[in-house]
């Protein structure tokens, strides 16, 4: 390696003023922004696209910060110590984890590979993935301020989601190859960190190549799904979807659609469901609830960077029908 | 340019490149004070600090040669991508029986040379590729073209008939004591949705500003409100009896007062003045 010696010192810091120069151009070119605005619609759908980006990316860089904390920095050992021994207890206490990484679930993709590339399971890892956007502070205190306990809907959604991430959970555990679940891509990074790790020194060297490993892996599927969510809004129009609103059943069907097309955070979408809580059904509120943060179309392109494309069909299966499922007793009991 | 040289620079313009152009977009909207065009002005701090690391850490990712983050970090010949990738997949491979070899080449082929020779992977790799050049078209959009606010257009078609209900109970209850001076459009709204005694607000003076959409007789006073981001913006409208209905999207302020018309709250407007758009056309 060259790192230590002068001249390789000296190529490091011509990069580093590189870098410098190339943040500042991005800083001036952000600042002149030198094109004219585009036509109306298209305009609404850049600017609906931009927001989630600007929302969402603080959390991915919390995740992948998390991410690379828990890949480079925590000691082997350090938290499998304190996992259950059994399958069930591992994914339950998982599924709880949420509670102390509050990420979003923007930033849970990221954390979320880096639990994998530690050595945690594939089934564990979904169970974490599904429960967290639920089951976590924020996401509780925010649907308590709009909906009280009115309804049920907020236990609905906390139990609702923690037993769909469980079921999840089980169901993949079954599955007799789990790493023909994951994407070459994905396996392939995770070759790369075995082998680094075997490395004792460099922790700086590895978090920054984790860095930008994760941001490769995850910034243009992010990208791509604001992008869709963005479209999606301006193309789509909202009052086909409402027209149904009463409708026990077809209500329920609605608020999913609508609820995978918006593509809003886990932590605020109680207070956009709130508006609909007139004229929909409470069943359908709760089904709205389950389906938005855990398979709408920005976390689908998302979780594709790890996970193959039959498990993001699996798991859009298994969440929707779980949530008509829950929905319907909902609809029934209140 | 070298094949290989291409994918490596790939790696960096569609990781730390795409996030550094964000990041820069926002500090630049956050510094010329236009970061509530998009988000709930409560987490900028936030988007701010994550902001810097972002670019902090892209500024050092320079120093990381091209391509050492594909790299062990230290030489292991040419045979390291078939074991590795054979070590992998067992890892995550529940059984050991029978596809053993399959996935195991799998695994190399993605690391490597073994990718070329798969069926599929050509198809696999285009889409790869296209999926890159839409991020980073959409990207240099967000850098080139200047922000914007959300069209009245997109604020009617968002209308769903019931009011949205961010204050709830409390503002209503707010409302009843008289003390309404820093309420905007989305309290107003809420409170002539949900007050059940509309009487006790008849002839209460207010002044409003907010951009005109249509309604049945005279014209509707909107704002979007925003919880956390723009996407889940929603428009609030107050109803405006009379006077001259400005066109659709045009900015107005409006002083009047409040009447009970069979039980239906409106504003009975005193004078209508058109305005410039504010800075801050979103209320949280």
């Amino acid at each position: 390696m060259t790192v230590d010696t002068r001249p390789g010192r000296s190529r490091t810091a011509t990069a580093v003023v590189a870098g410098v120069v190339v943040v500042a151009a991005l800083l001036a070119l952000a600042l002149l922004s030198p094109f004219p605005n585009l036509p109306t619609r298209a305009q609404d759908g850049l600017t609906l696209s931009i927001s989630v980006l600007i929302e969402s990316l603080p959390f991915v860089m919390l995740g992948v910060v998390l991410s690379i904390v828990v890949q480079v920095w925590v000691p082997p050992g350090a938290i499998e110590r304190w996992m259950p021994r059994n399958a069930w207890g591992r994914r339950a206490v998982l599924s709880l984890l949420g509670m102390l990484i509050p990420v979003c679930e923007c930033g849970n993709v990221p954390f979320a590979r880096g639990l994998l590339m530690r050595g945690f399971s594939v089934p564990e890892t979904l169970t974490f993935l599904i429960a967290a956007p639920i089951v976590n502070p924020i996401v509780i205190i925010t649907t308590h301020q709009a909906f009280g306990l009115d309804d049920g809907i907020l236990i609905a959604r906390l139990l609702g989601g923690y037993l769909i991430a469980n079921l999840i959970g089980w169901l993949y555990s079954r599955h007799p190859d789990a790493g023909s679940l994951l994407t070459e891509r994905f396996l392939a990074t995770c070759a790369l960190q075995e082998a680094g790790s075997e490395e004792a020194g460099g922790r700086g060297r590895r978090s920054l190549a984790q860095f930008v490993v994760e941001l490769r892996a995850v910034m243009p599927a992010l990208v791509i799904g604001s992008a869709l969510a963005g479209a999606v809004q301006v193309l789509v129009p909202r009052d086909a979807l409402l027209a149904i609103g009463s409708n026990p059943a077809l209500s329920i069907i609605a608020m999913i659609a609508l609820a995978m097309i918006v593509s809003i955070c886990s932590n605020v979408d109680s207070f956009f469901a709130l508006s609909f809580a007139s004229t929909f059904t409470p069943g359908s509120i709760v089904a709205f609830l389950l389906v938005g943060p855990l398979v709408d179309v920005k976390m689908l392109a998302l979780l594709r960077t790890t996970f193959r494309t039959k498990v993001l069909a699996g798991l859009v299966v298994i969440v929707v029908l779980a949530a008509i499922a829950i929905g319907g007793v909902v609809n029934l009991l209140v | 340019m070298s094949e290989s040289l291409r994918g490596k620079l790939a790696t960096r313009l569609l990781g730390v490149g795409l996030t550094a152009a964000l990041a820069a977009v926002t500090l630049v909207l956050a510094a010329t004070d236009r970061l509530a065009l998009y988000i709930n002005p409560d987490s900028t701090w936030f988007a701010v600090t994550m902001a810097v690391l972002a670019l902090v850490g892209a500024v050092a990712s320079f120093a990381l040669p091209l391509g050492a983050e594909a790299d062990h970090g230290h030489d292991h010949g040419d045979g390291h991508d078939h074991g590795d990738g054979h070590g992998v997949s067992s890892r995550f491979a529940r059984s050991t029986t029978g596809e053993r070899h399959d996935h195991s080449t799998t695994g190399a082929g993605s690391t490597g040379e073994g990718r070329r020779g798969r069926p599929g992977s050509a198809v696999g790799g285009i889409a790869v590729a296209a999926g890159g050049v839409l991020a980073t078209g959409v990207v240099a959009a967000i850098v080139l073209v200047p922000p914007a606010t959300l069209s009245a257009e997109i604020a009617m078609s968002r209308d769903t008939g019931a009011a949205p209900l961010f204050q709830g109970a409390d503002t209503v209850a707010l409302a009843a004591t008289g003390d309404t001076a820093s309420f905007g459009i989305g309290e107003w709204a809420s409170v002539f949705a949900t007050a059940t005694n509309p009487e006790a607000f008849d002839g209460d003076e207010v002044t409003l500003t907010g951009f005109a959409t249509p309604a049945e007789d005279g014209f509707a006073l909107t704002r979007l409100v925003i919880t956390h981001c723009v996407i889940d913006a929603q428009p609030a409208s107050v109803a405006i009896s009379g006077g001259d209905a400005p066109a659709t999207g045009e900015w107005v302020t409006v002083t009047g007062t409040i009447r009970d018309v069979d039980g239906r709250l409106q504003i009975e407007p005193a004078s209508i003045e058109a305005v410039a758009e504010p800075r801050d056309p979103y209320e949280y």
